[in-house]
């Protein structure tokens, strides 16, 4: 029934019906990968979400950030300082940063700044924990290997991949 | 140069994802499946001009569209094993009024569907008037009635009653 089905009729149109067979099967399996593509989606592998979501810390300095982001999308990165005696908090963020990153707004704003990658010096009061976050567009596509400091610790190094 | 590469990577992601959902969503379009269409052509066509609303990009992106499609229609013409995998090819889905069930549940047609095609092509009322349906490579389906059993036949008695009753 199904194999005379299977068969190449010649009238009143040429069949491929193997052909034919095949690319239903493709056709299948498109379907799943277009499914697979949506929940990964769901899960944040193409931004935000819980494969996405990252949280790094070392010495005083936390890092909450995405760990997949797309070029031109809004990025989000919060920086958590744990409470301590100095007045100033000062962080630093490698080159890479800099030039991958047009940075929509820091807040709070810092009170000084220099160039030297981007080194921001934010005032904060003495024996209290610091949060300061920073909302920046990636404009070039790929992985980023960004690097963070937090006063003179050791720099907290971290990924994020740009999706085109 | 990477508008050139944006609109390909664009018009080959979408010809996939248009062939993947088959014939059948492609031939018998409804209202909503025409926003659906709407809406797909918003979103990627932002992904195209991203910030960029020059009109040398806009002429870049429409020169690359239409030589892509002549490209292919070029390729079409001269290769059918390619002619098939582009544009898909015909398959009969009821012969001699037999319906072929495998067949029509691979392709995702109904039997109403053939019911329904016969009735608005040739006003047919029954499978077994029907000679030949095929699922063309537009996703539409084409009916070639029987010429034995047509409706002439079944037309008649009703209007042979009509007229003796009067």
């Amino acid at each position: 029934m199904v194999m005379d089905e299977l068969a190449s009729r010649k009238y009143p149109v040429r069949e491929h019906m193997r052909f034919q067979c095949r690319l239903w099967t493709i056709e299948r399996i498109g379907w799943l990968v277009l499914a697979l593509i949506t929940v990964l989606a769901l899960l944040g592998l193409f931004g935000t979400g819980i494969l996405s979501n990252r949280s790094i810390s070392a010495g005083s300095l936390t890092i909450d950030y995405d760990r997949f982001e797309r070029v031109t999308r809004q990025a989000e990165f919060s920086f958590h300082f744990a409470p301590s005696s100095n007045g100033e908090r000062r962080l630093r963020l490698n080159r890479a940063f800099q030039t991958n990153y047009q940075i929509a707004s820091i807040q709070p704003p810092p009170a000084r700044s220099s160039a030297d990658g981007l080194d921001l010096t934010f005032a904060a009061p003495a024996g209290s924990a610091a949060d300061v976050v920073i909302w920046a567009h990636p404009h070039s596509y790929g992985t980023m290997r960004l690097e963070a400091r937090a006063d003179d610790e050791p720099p907290l190094k971290f990924s994020v991949f740009v999706y085109p | 140069m990477d508008s050139v590469l944006k609109a390909c990577a664009v018009y080959f992601v979408l010809w996939a994802i248009v062939r993947i959902s088959g014939r059948r969503t492609l031939g018998e379009m409804t209202a909503f499946d025409f926003v659906l269409f709407l809406i797909i052509g918003g979103a990627t066509q932002r992904a195209i001009t991203g910030q960029d609303y020059s009109l040398t990009n806009a002429l870049i992106l429409v020169a690359t569209f239409v030589t892509i499609e002549i490209g292919l229609s070029l390729i079409e013409r001269d290769s059918p094993m390619m002619r098939r995998i582009l544009n898909a090819a015909p398959t009969i889905l009821v012969e001699n009024g037999h319906v072929l069930a495998y067949r029509l549940r691979r392709a995702r047609v109904t039997e109403d569907n053939i019911l329904e095609a016969g009735r608005r092509l040739h006003g047919l009322e029954r499978m077994d008037q029907i000679k030949f349906a095929i699922l063309e490579p537009s996703g539409n389906i084409s009916i070639v009635p029987n010429e034995r059993s047509g409706r002439v036949e079944t037309a008649w008695p009703e209007a042979n009653s009509l007229t003796s009753s009067s």
